[in-house]
């Protein structure tokens, strides 16, 4: 017993002598094990959030949606559904198209939407409620009233607030009363390949009857949801339900599908699921590399004890003794480490989870840490220093004792490379070639370093990798996009119109317009969607019909070229090396071909490369517009291209055509990727936090580094001290010893993290981003940065160890033969 | 000239104080080559800190060529050590990284302002190091030199600063007699060129070649003067 107090009391010594490094290495693990928790935990937090969201809105089991055009009077349709086996609740709702107009007087806000009328009688809605986020709910005395309820991403995108002016089709004004959130709007997906809608799609909750009041359909409903008993055979019902339609409403056609079935169902959760194989990338990453930088340090802690455990050695003291001190510094580390490893998960997750929560807001959140992955990285996070001092340990119980008592025979060999460089002529002075020795004369434990400072490197190359790849990718689509005419608008139209129709030549006439004209530049265009085929591949595409002459814009070649008047396909680059083509290929085009007014099918034909053209997205593929004859669409158009005149800009063009029969939507090229502009600034705000995360590892890795090689060298700087070497020369030799083992560590991480980048953005774009052709690229100045503050920052730790060498007692410290 | 006025340092362990020197007072002229004898623990490295700035005393003063140390900044004190000592430690404190003839060198390059380039610079150490007797061995790393050869290393060092004072801390206890003796010449020729050299030893029969013999005991100055006997030539030593 008196012998564990004496050697307690002995490692207490140790540790109130490096209780720094103890800290440091300590939250190295933490900053691991807690990023692993932090993040490895994400998808459970975000599924237990959904799941919570979806119950705690009462979210449908069953939804039925009337074909488009059709409606029913509500009553019958719920008297035909309230009593099948099964069904605990109904509700019905009117869902229109509408435009919405949020316009404030700084800002157009002109976008397509939808109205949701819900019903609000008796504290409705009961199914699919709405979530309140500012403002209020809707009363019973709502009915028949003009009130909304904006869904929430769309007035959080304008910041717009209840009291704000709206007005939706036909201008009618309306009161907006609150901003909510339901689980058939967590995303807004208003249209394929339509990204950030909420920007570009507003969806509106109102009372049923003012929906129906303005819309000119009374009593009349097109969209019904349903609850269901636990455990009920869904079949059955849907089974039940579709022979009591047939019977009540023998002509009206219905879609019937399961919350499971749902698209914004399917969308959250398999986001959450797919999210978290990067997170746990990325999780990794900082697990090994804090592995490496503890691993490292630890064992050099025991390293420098060598010497103390060969006299305890030569003493006779018993091996498990002498391991015990060194173990129990492990000890310390890892419960330092566990502690604030879940202090920092738990900051993580909230501050992740805040990230999240501000990208794809949800009305609840159960943001918590995962227990079993914290638990899972503290297992490490607790083991890992134990086998880092482990190891060194029992190597050192294991040398001939006068090995380890011998000046410095293991800590300062100056063996190996150092023979090598003897002969190298390093210039200067004496002391300017000691921190080239310092550093050759133990390479393993300097190839350690260098790989602890490389993996945080690594991990910051990989981050800014993707926002550089994101970004370059999104130039390049802009530069398609853009091009010459940046300030073109597009101008949807609702149906196919001959060129000529009055509605269209009313748009012509807005270029020749007494006095001001509005437009400088209009031209008819289709896009039609279609498919690509060729062997087993087949690509969802857009295909955009356009004067391959038009002065407006043109898609630009970078290979091969289409003339007006000429036949052939513009493919994407990714499209074409998807498909395996090349500009003179021949590939199989489904398209649509209209057989009568309201009637098309789909058909195929073999059309030839002719060109590839530079928009990074995969399903924008174009056509001349003579082509439109294929199509069986000659003379007829679906989207106008306009230019604003001289007198006008983009949302005065809005705000003309809006109103304007036959439109659907006006949107200027610019806003698609404003839309993207906003994603980069969350995605950037959140890499700004990792890599505040990843320096500080560096940092603390390099910190750690420094202050054990002070330790270790504490006589060889007191002997300089001694000869009258000043502190700052000192400093600066430890600097350059730094600078060095930064270059390499940089260097290192510079070339890992790129080629993880590629391996990982390759394999992302497999599963998931398979529609663009992304641009993988480290920008000059993420290169730069990173040296920079790599280097920067491992050169700079030993000026941290400044203080200690002032404050050195130098006398003593030469006295002491160790 | 090296002057000590009623010097004493204590070391406040706790409620125990320990005197490791004693209200010394001493003066050691210019080219003067001084023995400091004594048992262990009686003060001798603690005096030899004192003079060369590595510590303060806790009372007195201690000035050197006129020049007031007690009370120099901690950057005049480096300056000091730089320009005016040149230390043997008793545990000779090499630096591993460097070889033997690095760690010479190490002392050429912190006389600075020599504008030598790297090989002039090397010549001065390899001289110092021969002088020494070690012209052979001056690629290899300290710790694979023997402890005698090491101590070898650090008087080379030592001398190779080229500064005027000259302290030594048991210079020859890890030698044999026949090369304890060509250090101490070597010392003495210092103290014969100009260079006042002070020499710790707990050797008495050492003490015999010094012109002036100070005695410590537990701190104090016991005896001060020509070694007792009279000097004797080094060639009548016996260790
Ligand atoms: N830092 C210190 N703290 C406490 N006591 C000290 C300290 N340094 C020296 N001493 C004490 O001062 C006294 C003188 O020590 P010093 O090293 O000067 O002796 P010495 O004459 O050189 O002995 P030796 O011949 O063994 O080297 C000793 O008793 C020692 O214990
Ligand atoms: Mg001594």
């Amino acid at each position: 017993m008196r012998q564990v107090q004496f050697w307690l009391r002995w490692s207490w010594r140790d540790l109130k002598a490096r209780w720094l490094q103890v800290l440091a290495i300590g939250i190295i693990i933490a900053l691991g094990t807690g990023v692993f928790s932090g993040f490895g935990g994400q998808k459970k937090w975000r599924i237990h959030s959904l799941d919570e969201s979806y119950e705690r809105l009462n979210t449908y089991d069953l939804r039925m949606t009337l074909t488009d055009g059709s409606y029913l009077e509500k009553e019958a349709l719920l008297d035909t559904l309230r009593d099948v086996n099964g069904v605990t609740g109904v509700e019905s709702r009117l869902i229109i198209a509408t435009q919405v107009d949020a316009s404030q007087d700084d800002e157009t806000i002109l976008v397509q939407g939808e109205i949701v009328g819900v019903d609000v009688a008796a504290g409705g809605p009961h199914i699919n409620q709405l979530y309140r986020n500012q403002g209020r709910d809707f009363t019973e005395d709502d009915s028949g009233q003009n009130v909304a309820i904006v869904e929430y991403k769309f007035a959080k995108h304008y910041d717009l607030k209840p009291g704000d002016a709206l007005h939706i089709s036909g201008d009618i004004p309306l009161d907006f009363v609150g901003t909510g959130q339901s689980s058939e709007y967590f995303y807004i997906i208003p249209a394929e390949g339509v990204f950030l809608g909420e920007a570009s799609y507003a969806v509106l909750f109102m009372p049923l009857e003012t929906v129906q009041n303005i819309a000119r359909r009374e009593g009349l409903v097109n969209s019904v949801v349903m609850t269901l008993e636990d455990g009920v055979d869904r079949k059955a019902v849907e089974a039940e339900i579709e022979t009591r339609m047939a019977q009540a409403f023998p002509d009206t056609g219905f879609e019937m599908n399961t919350r499971q079935e749902d698209n914004i169902y399917k969308l959250a959760y398999s986001d959450a699921e797919n999210d978290q194989v990067t997170w746990d990338i990325i999780a990794y990453l900082f697990l090994i590399g804090a592995a490496m930088g503890a691993f490292n340090l630890a064992g050099r802690m025991v390293e420098a004890q060598r010497r103390q455990i060969g006299i305890g050695m030569a003493l006779g003291v018993p091996r498990f003794w002498i391991a015990f001190r060194p173990l129990l510094v492990g000890l310390q580390i890892a419960i330092s480490g566990m502690v604030f490893g879940l202090i920092f998960g738990a900051i993580l997750s909230t501050v992740f989870g805040n990230i999240v929560k501000d990208f794809a807001p949800l009305p609840y959140w159960i943001i918590e840490l995962d227990m079993a992955t914290f638990l899972r990285a503290a297992v490490v996070g607790f083991l890992l220093p134990f086998v880092a001092t482990l190891i060194p340990t029992i190597r050192a119980v294991r040398v001939n004792p006068i090995d380890a008592i011998q000046s410095g025979t293991l800590v300062a060999k100056g063996g190996g490379w150092t023979k090598l460089l003897n002969y190298l002529p390093i210039p200067g002075r004496s002391f300017a070639r000691m921190p080239f020795r310092n550093i050759l004369r133990a390479p393993w434990r300097t190839t350690l370093t260098i790989l602890g400072v490389a993996v945080a490197i690594t991990l910051m190359v990989m981050f800014v990798g993707f926002l550089d790849t994101f970004v370059a990718t999104m130039d390049e689509a802009d530069e398609a996009l853009l091009g010459r005419g940046g300030n073109r608008v597009q101008v949807n139209l609702n149906f196919f119109y001959p060129v000529d129709t009055p509605n269209i030549q009313a748009l012509d006439d807005l270029k020749t317009a007494e006095g001001e004209p509005l437009l400088a530049e209009t031209e008819p265009r289709l896009m039609l969607g279609g498919t690509l085929k060729r062997g087993d591949t087949e690509i969802p595409t857009m295909l955009e019909l356009v004067k391959m002459d038009s002065p407006i814009w043109r898609p630009t070649f970078v290979e091969g070229s289409l003339k007006a008047g000429e036949d052939g396909i513009v493919l994407s680059e990714k499209a074409a090396k998807d498909l395996e083509v090349e500009v003179g290929d021949t590939i199989t085009l489904e398209h649509p071909l209209r057989e009568g007014t309201f009637s098309f099918r789909m058909m195929s034909s073999e059309v030839r490369v002719t060109a590839i053209h530079n928009n990074p997205m995969r399903s924008l593929n174009y056509m001349d517009m003579s082509s439109a004859g294929m199509m069986g669409l000659e003379g007829q158009t679906n989207l106008l291209v306009v230019t604003p005149s001289q007198y006008a800009n983009v949302n005065d063009i809005k705000r003309a055509l809006f109103s304007q029969p036959g439109v659907s939507s006006v949107v200027g090229v610019q806003e698609y990727l404003d839309a993207f502009d906003e994603v980069l600034r969350l995605f950037t705000l959140f890499l700004r936090v990792v890599q505040i995360v990843v320096l500080f590892m560096a940092f603390l890795i390099a910190f750690n580094s420094t202050s054990i090689n002070v330790d270790e060298r504490v006589r060889e700087i007191a002997t300089m001290f001694a000869f009258g070497l000043p502190v700052r020369t000192v400093t600066r030799m430890q600097i350059v010893e730094n600078i060095l083992i930064g270059i390499f560590g940089t260097l290192v991480g510079l070339l890992a993290g790129w080629l993880l980048l590629q391996r990982f953005l390759a394999a992302r774009v497999e599963d998931q981003l398979e529609d663009i052709n992304l641009v993988i690229v480290l920008a000059p100045t993420t290169i730069l940065i990173s040296l920079l503050l790599g280097v920067l920052v491992v050169a700079l730790t030993p000026i941290l160890s400044i203080r200690r060498m002032l404050r050195m007692d130098i006398p003593s410290t030469i006295r002491y033969v160790e | 000239m090296i002057t000590i006025d009623h010097v004493s340092k204590h070391y406040q362990m706790g409620t125990v104080t320990v005197t490791a020197l004693q209200d010394v007072s001493l003066q050691v002229n210019k080219g003067e080559f001084v023995v400091i004898l004594g048992p262990s623990g009686s003060g001798k490295t603690t005096l030899l800190n004192m003079l060369s700035a590595l510590d303060r005393p806790t009372i007195g003063k201690i000035s050197i060529n006129g020049q007031d140390i007690t009370s120099a900044s901690r950057t005049d004190h480096f300056k000091f050590r730089r320009e005016t000592i040149g230390f043997i430690f008793q545990s000779f404190n090499l630096f591993p990284s460097l070889t033997a003839l690095e760690n010479v060198q190490f002392a050429v390059d912190m006389r600075g302002n020599g504008n030598h380039r790297n090989g002039s610079r090397a010549a001065i150490a390899q001289e110092v190091l021969t002088q020494v007797g070690l012209g052979e061995r001056v690629r290899h790393f300290p710790h694979e030199l023997s402890g005698g050869e090491q101590q070898r290393v650090a008087i080379a060092r030592a001398l190779a600063m080229g500064n005027p004072i000259l302290l030594a801390d048991e210079p020859t206890g890890e030698l044999d007699f026949r090369t304890g003796i060509q250090i101490l010449q070597l010392l003495q020729e210092q103290a014969l060129n100009g260079k006042t050299v002070l020499v710790v030893t707990h050797n008495r029969e050492i003490s015999r070649v010094a012109d002036r013999v100070v005695e410590l005991s537990s701190g104090q100055i016991v005896r001060d003067g020509p070694p007792q006997g009279g000097k004797a030539a080094i060639s009548d030593l016996h260790w």
